[in-house]
Parts: structure tokens; sequence; C-alpha cells
């Protein structure tokens, strides 16, 4: 009874009051847009910034220092060592967490070292060691291994049961090193974000996906690791995007085939400094732009079920709702 | 048709330093409705889980359908299998639990469709179709491209029952479907098992709904610290109990 005389009721007037003023807030808006407008300012009118340098002609007869051929080559270098490295890092970081999961403790304390190392070892040392390694062996193949041990047991002196190999210093040297000091080390960061991710999943996941009949691998690959990946994707995006800037540690391996040596190169010849560096910036912004929107279609896809469901309940209602009505039954569950 | 679909004998199980389960012996035959009551912690469960391998026992045995679970018995050694075995064997058992654990990555479809097309390789355009009509079957017709999230709570568990008869198993196992759920949910969710049971589905239910063992069980079991402290039929044991412990628990829960 009470309710049909509340539905009767003539709606009020909307509240009209006045607004909370925030005097703070266009203060802060104030000093912001004035900061703004000088450092347009600043880039329009220095001529230190030297524009054509940057964007049409560096040198006669050159393109501008962000289009020549070195620092093209160079930002194929970055993006193949940043691809290259990331894959090493998620493939062998995914192999290291699921270990360090493992019920082996044997298997799980491998991981645990190898994550302790290479955390521990700043990039920059990697860099150079890996770049040195080659001092520890005169050649690296694939094949039996301790073949010279075993060929000395039986008497035979330099057996070699080497199917494949190559002058360490070859391998080595520059990129191949460069890509796996940079790999290595991005798997135990990896390892850890991927454990994470998993330890974030109901056990009930794995536990009813069990009960259907599903391996162990089955389980991990369609459902823990899908539902992980939601956890996993945003702080990979900050890996790649921090990895695309630390292949330039790779300078010191030396690998000369990388955006910021180049542009370096380019001011140790030129003696121009800072239309270089903001060459450099701008690069390094294109690339952390285009990954980012990578990242949004990467984190929709596995959000799939999640972040919309609230949304799509809301949706779902208001299609109820004007079919005539949510079904007794579900109204309950509904909120 | 009396053949023994679940026969446990002198289960245990321990976690670490506590027995959970000190002895369980149950049959279960075939086409027959098992309900299992008892206080939290009796280990209902931990028996349940232990039926489909889920735990390990520490001693005893579990036949499902005549197979050992989880072991092989050569020349009087018994020896574990290996995890496909295993997952072999769970085909045949469905599991409907407490908290539905559909996967939410999925649509109703795909949660239904994924055992069948993973675990059996089955034709997919088949498994669609049977997956869809068992969504239908469970009333959820209009709702197979729905993501659980979108789904109420006893929608998810009949999707999650409908999920479990995908693989047509022989044995459901239940762990009480019914107890997350609002309770003006409960009815359809019970009203989907009572249909399972017509049908003639060998089913085990752990539950705390007295008026459902008391229509749909051919067999109620009373669990208390880790042990079957009585067992007959409805009739028996929910009218009139024998057992001082059971009747303290019917006239809390009655
Ligand atoms: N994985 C585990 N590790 C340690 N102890 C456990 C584990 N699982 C269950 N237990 C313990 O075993 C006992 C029985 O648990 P179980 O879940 O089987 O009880 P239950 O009869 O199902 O109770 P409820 O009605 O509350 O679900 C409890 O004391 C619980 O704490
Ligand atoms: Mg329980």
């Amino acid at each position: 009874m009470s309710d049909q005389t509340q539905t009767d009721r003539a709606r009020p007037e909307p509240i009209q009051a006045v607004p909370v003023r925030h005097p703070g807030r266009w203060l802060a808006i104030a000093v912001l847009a004035v900061l703004t407008a000088m450092f347009l300012h600043l880039i329009f009118t220095n001529d230190q910034f030297r524009w054509s340098f940057i964007f049409s002609s560096y040198e006669p007869g050159k393109r501008g220092v962000m289009f020549t051929e070195p620092v093209l080559d160079g930002l194929r270098g970055t993006l193949l060592l940043t691809v290259t490295s990331m894959v090493i890092g998620v493939v062998l970081g995914v192999i290291i967490a699921i270990m360090r999961l493992s019920d082996n403790w044997i298997l799980r304390g491998v991981a645990f070292v190898y994550t302790w190392f290479f955390r521990a070892v700043p990039r920059l040392v990697l860099a150079v060691l890996f770049g040195n390694l080659n001092i520890l062996w005169d050649r690296i193949g694939f094949g039996l291994p301790f073949d010279q041990q075993i060929g000395k047991l039986f008497g035979i002196d330099d057996l070699n049961a080497q199917f494949y190999s190559i002058k360490a210093s070859d391998l080595l040297a520059g990129f191949v090193a460069g890509m796996l000091a940079l790999g290595l080390s991005e798997a135990a960061y990896m390892a850890e974000i991927v454990r994470a991710g998993i330890q974030s999943i109901d056990p009930g996941q794995g536990e009813a996906a069990t009960a259907l009949g599903l391996s162990r691998g089955q389980v991990l690959r369609r459902v823990v690791l899908p539902q992980a990946m939601r956890v996993i994707v945003p702080p990979t995006g900050n890996e790649i995007i921090a990895m695309v800037k630390d292949t330039s540690l790779v300078a010191f391996v030396p690998v000369t085939y990388e955006l910021f040596f180049q542009l370096n190169a380019i001011k140790a010849r030129t003696f121009v400094v800072l239309p270089v560096l903001v060459a450099a910036v701008i690069w390094y912004l294109i690339i952390c732009t285009v990954l980012m929107i990578a990242q949004y279609f990467v984190e929709r896809h596995f959000g799939r079920g999640y972040g919309a469901s609230g949304r799509a309940r809301q949706r779902l209602r208001n299609i109820q709702a004007e079919q005539g009505g949510v079904p007794a039954s579900e109204s309950g569950a509904a909120t | 048709m009396s053949t023994e679909m679940v026969r446990a004998d002198n289960v245990h199980k321990s976690f670490g330093s506590l027995e959970v389960l000190k002895g369980v012996d149950l049959v279960v035959n075939s086409g027959e409705v098992c309900c299992v009551l008892g206080p939290s912690g009796s280990g209902k469960s931990t028996f349940l889980r232990c039926v489909n391998h889920l735990e390990k026992l520490n001693a005893g045995k579990i036949f499902v359908d005549g197979d050992l679970v989880g072991y092989h018995e050569r020349g009087g050694k018994l020896h574990e299998m290996k995890g496909k075995e295993v997952a072999r064997q769970r085909r045949s058992i469905g599991m409907v639990f407490q908290r539905f654990n559909l996967f939410p990555h999925m649509t109703s479809l795909q949660n239904v469709m994924e055992a069948p097309c993973r675990v059996k390789r089955e034709n997919k355009a088949e498994v669609r179709e049977r997956a869809a009509s068992l969504l239908e079957r469970v009333g959820l017709g209009d709702k197979i491209d729905a993501y659980p999230g979108m789904l109420s709570g006893g929608q998810q568990q009949r999707v999650a029952i409908a999920r479990a008869l995908a693989m047509r198993p022989k044995l459901m196992l239940f762990d009480e479907p019914t107890s997350a759920l609002d309770p003006e949910l409960v009815g359809e969710v019970l009203d989907v098992m009572k249909d399972l049971a017509r049908d003639g589905m060998t089913m085990v239910v752990v539950t705390h709904e007295i008026g459902f063992a008391r229509e749909v069980g051919d067999q109620v079991v009373f669990m208390d610290g880790g042990v079957v402290v009585e067992k007959g039929t409805p009739a028996e044991i929910i009218a009139n109990p024998q057992h001082e412990r059971t009747q303290a628990f019917l006239s809390k829960v009655l």
C-alpha cells in the first residue's frame, strides 16, 4: 500500500544547489597553463633546438638526424634487441616461474638461485660480463657434454663429439652477448611477475579443471595462465618499456647497432648536443607510445569476462528491464 | 542394476598430523543418490575429493565402477598412477563445487565445451550442439554467450552442473552445491539435481538441504569426526536417527 502512494507522488524539483568552490584547483590549473605556455614558447622560439637539424637535414645532402641511415639502423637494432631479449625473458620467465611453484625442491631451488643471481647483478655489469665471456671458451657448440673428458676415460685423445660448434668470440661478441645479457636478466624479473600472476588465481580454478580431467599442462595453459595474464600484462608492459631503454646498455658489450649509440656518435662528430638528444627523446617517445597502444589491446583481450562484467551486467539488467522487468528469481542476484 | 558405483573401504586421510578421515566405509550403488550430512569439519568435502583423487589417501581404498582410484594394483603392491591415467579416471566423475569455480574468462558455452574438446578431443560442432542442449536442459538456453560474471549464483551453479555433465560422467559428486546461494536461488539448482536423479544418475551429494535428502536420497549418510556415524534410508536417518550425535545434528538443522 505504501509503495503505491510513493510512486503516485509527484517528482520533487531537481536539486539546484550551489556547487562547492575549489579555488585551489583553479589556481593549480592556472599555474600549469602558464608552465605549458612557457614550455611551448621555449620549444618554438629557441633556435638552439635546431628543428631542421632533427627533421629535415643535419648536414648538407643528408636527412635529418632522426632519419639518417645509421640512426635508423640503430633503431632497428634497438627494436630487434628489445623483441629478442623480451622473448627470451618471457619464455624462460614462465618456465622458471613454473619451476618455482613445483613440488620438487630441486627445481624450486634452481629457480630460486636463478632469480637471485640475475636480479642481484646489474644489467650494465651483465652486459660487460657477457661481452667478455668468450675468455672462458674457445669454441661453443652442441653435442655430447664432457666429450673430451669421456674420451680420455676411454683412452682417446681429443674426442670431438660436437655436432656443430662456432668460435666463441664470434658468437658471444656483440649482438648475441647483449641479447643474452638482457634476456637472461629479464627472465628473472618475468619469473616473479608470472609467479605472482599464477598465485593470484583461486586454487578452485585449477581444481575444477583437474576434476574435469584436464592434464596439468592443460590446466596451466587453458585455465590458469589466461586468467593470470590479467595480472601479468601490466607489469610486463612496464618491463618491455624499460627494456627499450635498457638496450642502450649494450653499448658496453660493445654493440654499436643501437639507437642511442648511433645518435651519440653523431653528437660526437658534429658537436651538436641538444638536437641529437631531443631526437633520441622523440624516438623513445614514439616507441613507447606504440607499445602502450598495443598494451591497451592486449589488456582488453585478457580482460574479457572481467573488467567488462560490471558494465555488461548493467547492460543486461537494462535489457531485462526493457523486456518487461527482471524475473523474480534473478532480481536478488543481480545486485 | 545394483552394481557398485562407489566403494570406499576404510579410507584414512590426514593433513600433516591432523587426521581428517578415520576409516570411512561407504557403498553407493549404480543409479543411487547418496546424501552426506554432517557438521562442519567432519571431513565430508575431504572424502568427496578423495573419490576423484584430488586428495591422496593415506590408507584404505576407493573403487569407482570397480576400478581402484589413483593406483594400479600389481602383484599385491600399489603403484601410483601417472597424471594422465588419473585424469582419465576423472573424466567419468563429474564434480560440482560449493563456489561454482566456473572459468571466468570463458562464456557459459565455452565452459561446458572445454573438457569434451580438450580432454576427449571430440568433434567441435557436435560438442557445441550437446553443450547448448545441456545448457537448455538446466534452463539457461538464453545464456550461452554470457560470461560467468554476468550470471547470478544459481545460474552459475547450473552452468557448472552442465559443464560436469558434458563429459558424460557415470558418477556426479556435489559438494554443498547450494550453500553459497541466496535462499531464493537454491530451488532452481535443486530442481536440476532432482531432474538428474530421476534420469538415473549416480550421485553423491554433500548437503545441508535436509528436504532434498529426504525427497531424493536413496541413502543418507551421517558423518562426524571423520567417520560414518550412521547410514540408511532417509526415513531411518532423518525421521528416526538412532545415534545421539545424529539426533543432536538434526535437531539443529531441522
Ligand atoms: N588442504 C588442507 N590442509 C589442511 N587441513 C585441511 C585441508 N583441507 C581440509 N582440512 C581440514 O580437514 C577438516 C575437514 O575438512 P572438510 O573440508 O572435509 O570438512 P567438511 O565436512 O567439508 O566441512 P564443511 O561443512 O565446513 O565444508 C577440517 O578441520 C579442515 O580444516
Ligand atoms: Mg566442505
